[in-house]
């Protein structure tokens, strides 16, 4: 995945580009079709852009974070406030919550990427319920307490109300502005550099690299999107639930980009489409969705830590593999199977421990 | 504010800490042994909780303290042989994950058989009348929390300190790889220490369940003050759990007295300091008990 973004023309990048802006703008149309609703494609990309960001840390610096619910919700809550309390302008909210996301998110990273594996895990979680508990209780008075942030106005852009089809339009240019650049960082020597760390940050520190600088700048970067999703999704829901800032919308997100598949940028969104997609179809008819979810998750885990991801490349290495024999088995008459090309396993162990 | 609700706010303090200490424990020795971060210990402690609540309610409160504990063994040992177990090779975002997916299956299952209110879940009765302890008036309840905790970590370290497991066990902590090099079966020590961690975390449910309330999410809700009790103690060390349990306990209980508003925070507040100060914990290295 990583090599074909290195070696990708301009020309590939832009058709890539333009098929995905044509999915994203035509997603309200297709979920009515298969069981959905026109608003849940907006809630879609939304996610996304949270896995997008996210995999940018986790994916390629395998440091998994189980905080970010912290930036999303403080973009959520600050982009709310504004609107709540100021104008309806759209961009000045958006751009007001992912600064400040972005300098929470710096500021934890100095804090947290101290340590790595499982205390980073335990630390950014423990940061992340402060600023839920902050916002429950001392801080009420700012944040809505128990209720959160309601009767936030619809947002506008240049005077046009954001709302239903347009509002997607919007989340749809940001969504590709995000992949863009994600893409773009995926590609650069910089995202290089996040990979090395994941393959083995103790080697790269010899060399004489700073790594605590490229950390920082990948959570600060991760935290940006998961910021910039926020406060698309406070816009959009014109409405800031405590539950932002809550574990469980870390875990959702932990969640999504397990079932896509870390460390390939597309899979955690199409893992953030699959989940929000198969709640909306399935808690119509049962009450035990987030049961089925975490058995799901689980299953993930324990088979297919890959995601979603790795199983097309199973499927796919299948394919080609059987496809091979079967020409060769026709080239030499009755040759033996077997001793086919090993394939790469999508997904590198981290020897972090 | 007089001197002696000032004591007694510290000794309410103590009750907190030491349900940290329970659950900090038996995730010092799970992660200190096997080297598991345990995201689902929160869970087996809400089991304790729900399992103390259905059989006090029906046989009586002491039938589940005994019974409690030994059915959270053995839902540990289960969950180490049926599942833990083949996350050892794996990456450690891997053994975080399936914790972490297993926390989330018990909770929903939880929610599913009990449906998801709080559970009324009273001690004794006569453990909440009031008795003169000298410097006011205290309901026994929580000196039965405090003086159990005692018993159990005595219990802990006599059982590492003199007994063979528990020389394994330490020696495990150690240096787990040389233990095996010297031919001891370091795996079934893994699901014993394994169970012992739930067991403490039953313990914790069934004594600390009526002063937490029962409910599907109070697992992670008390999980991650825990994990915070662990780092900031040092991971790996046992004392430090200890001390950084009691800690967390007196700063909750504290604020409750000054500035309530700030309760829920005070923990998170206290860790910041701690590890901006001394990034590896009070007891930075793997220290063990003894």
């Amino acid at each position: 995945m990583i090599a074909q973004l290195r070696n990708a023309s301009p020309r590939r990048e832009a058709v890539f580009m333009a098929v995905a802006a044509v999915i994203l703008i035509a997603l309200p149309w297709i979920m009515p079709y298969i069981g959905g609703y026109r608003e849940l494609a907006t809630r879609i990309l939304i996610w996304g852009i949270f896995a997008l960001g996210f995999d940018i840390l986790v994916g390629f610096t395998g440091y998994l974070s189980f905080g970010h619910a912290a930036f999303w919700g403080i973009g959520a809550y600050c982009s709310g406030y504004y609107l709540l309390h100021a104008n309806a302008n759209a961009l000045v909210a958006i751009l007001i919550g992912v600064a400040v996301a972005t300098a929470v998110a710096i500021l934890l990273g100095y804090l947290t990427l101290r340590r790595h594996g499982i205390y980073f895990a335990i630390l950014t979680l423990a940061f992340a319920e402060m600023f839920y508990y902050a916002a429950l209780a001392p801080l009420q008075d700012w944040t809505g307490g128990d209720n959160g942030l309601t009767g936030i106005r619809t947002p506008e852009l240049f005077g046009v109300k954001l709302d239903g089809d347009e509002m997607h339009y919007f989340v749809a240019a940001w969504t590709l502005l995000a992949i863009y650049f994600a893409r773009r960082i995926a590609r650069s020597p910089f995202g290089l550099m996040l990979r090395a760390i994941k393959s083995n940050e103790t080697r790269l520190q010899s060399t004489g690299v700073n790594v605590y600088r490229y950390k920082v700048t990948a959570f600060a970067i991760s935290g940006l999107y998961a910021g910039l999703a926020g406060t698309l999704y406070a816009l959009y829901e014109t409405y800031v639930p405590t539950e932002s800032l809550h574990w469980t919308t870390s875990g959702e997100v932990v969640i999504m980009s397990v079932i896509g598949g870390f460390g390939t940028l597309i899979g955690p969104m199409i893992g953030a489409g699959i989940v929000l997609y198969l709640e909306n179809v399935l808690s119509a008819s049962t009450e035990q969705w987030l049961l089925i979810q975490g058995l799901i998750f689980m299953f993930f885990v324990i088979f297919l830590p890959g995601g979603v991801m790795e199983g097309l490349q199973r499927l796919a290495d299948w394919g080609r593999k059987r496809h091979e024999s079967a020409t060769e088995a026709e080239a030499r008459g009755a040759a033996p199977k077997g001793a086919s090309a090993p394939t790469a396993p999508l997904r590198q162990r981290s020897q972090k421990g | 504010m007089d001197i002696g609700s000032l004591a007694l706010q510290l000794l309410t303090g103590l009750q907190i800490g030491a349900i940290y200490v329970l659950i900090a424990l038996g995730l010092t020795l799970i992660f200190g042994t096997l080297g598991v971060a345990n995201f689902a210990h929160g869970a087996l402690f809400v089991i304790g909780g729900y399992l103390g609540w259905l059989i006090s309610s029906t046989t009586g409160y002491w039938a589940a303290f005994i019974l409690v504990p030994l059915i959270l063994f053995g839902i540990g040992v289960i969950l180490e042989r049926g599942l833990i177990q083949f996350f050892y090779r794996r990456p450690v975002t891997d053994q975080i994950l399936v914790t972490f997916g297993l926390a989330l299956v018990i909770q929903e299952i939880l929610r599913w058989i009990f449906g998801g209110s709080t559970k009324p879940f009273p001690p004794p009765t006569w453990a909440l009348i009031p008795v003169d302890i000298g410097i006011g008036y205290y309901p026994p309840w929580r000196l039965i929390i405090v003086a159990v905790t005692i018993a159990i970590v005595v219990l802990l370290f006599l059982l590492l300190r003199y007994t063979r497991f528990g020389l394994v066990v330490r020696a495990g902590m150690h240096d787990p790889e040389m233990l095996r090099f010297l031919g001891i079966n370091v795996t079934a020590r893994f699901t014993l220490v394994f169970g012992f961690g739930a067991l403490l975390a039953g313990i914790a449910g069934v004594i600390g369940g009526p002063t937490t309330a029962i409910y599907p999410e109070v697992g992670m809700a008390m999980l991650v003050p825990s994990f915070l009790v662990v780092v900031i103690g040092g991971m790996g060390s046992l004392p430090g759990a200890i001390i950084a349990g009691i800690l967390m306990g007196e700063a909750v209980s504290l604020a409750v007295l000054l500035y309530p508003p700030i309760s829920q925070v005070i923990v998170y507040i206290v860790a910041a300091v701690i590890l901006l100060w001394r990034p590896r914990g009070l007891f930075g290295h793997k220290g063990v008990m003894g």
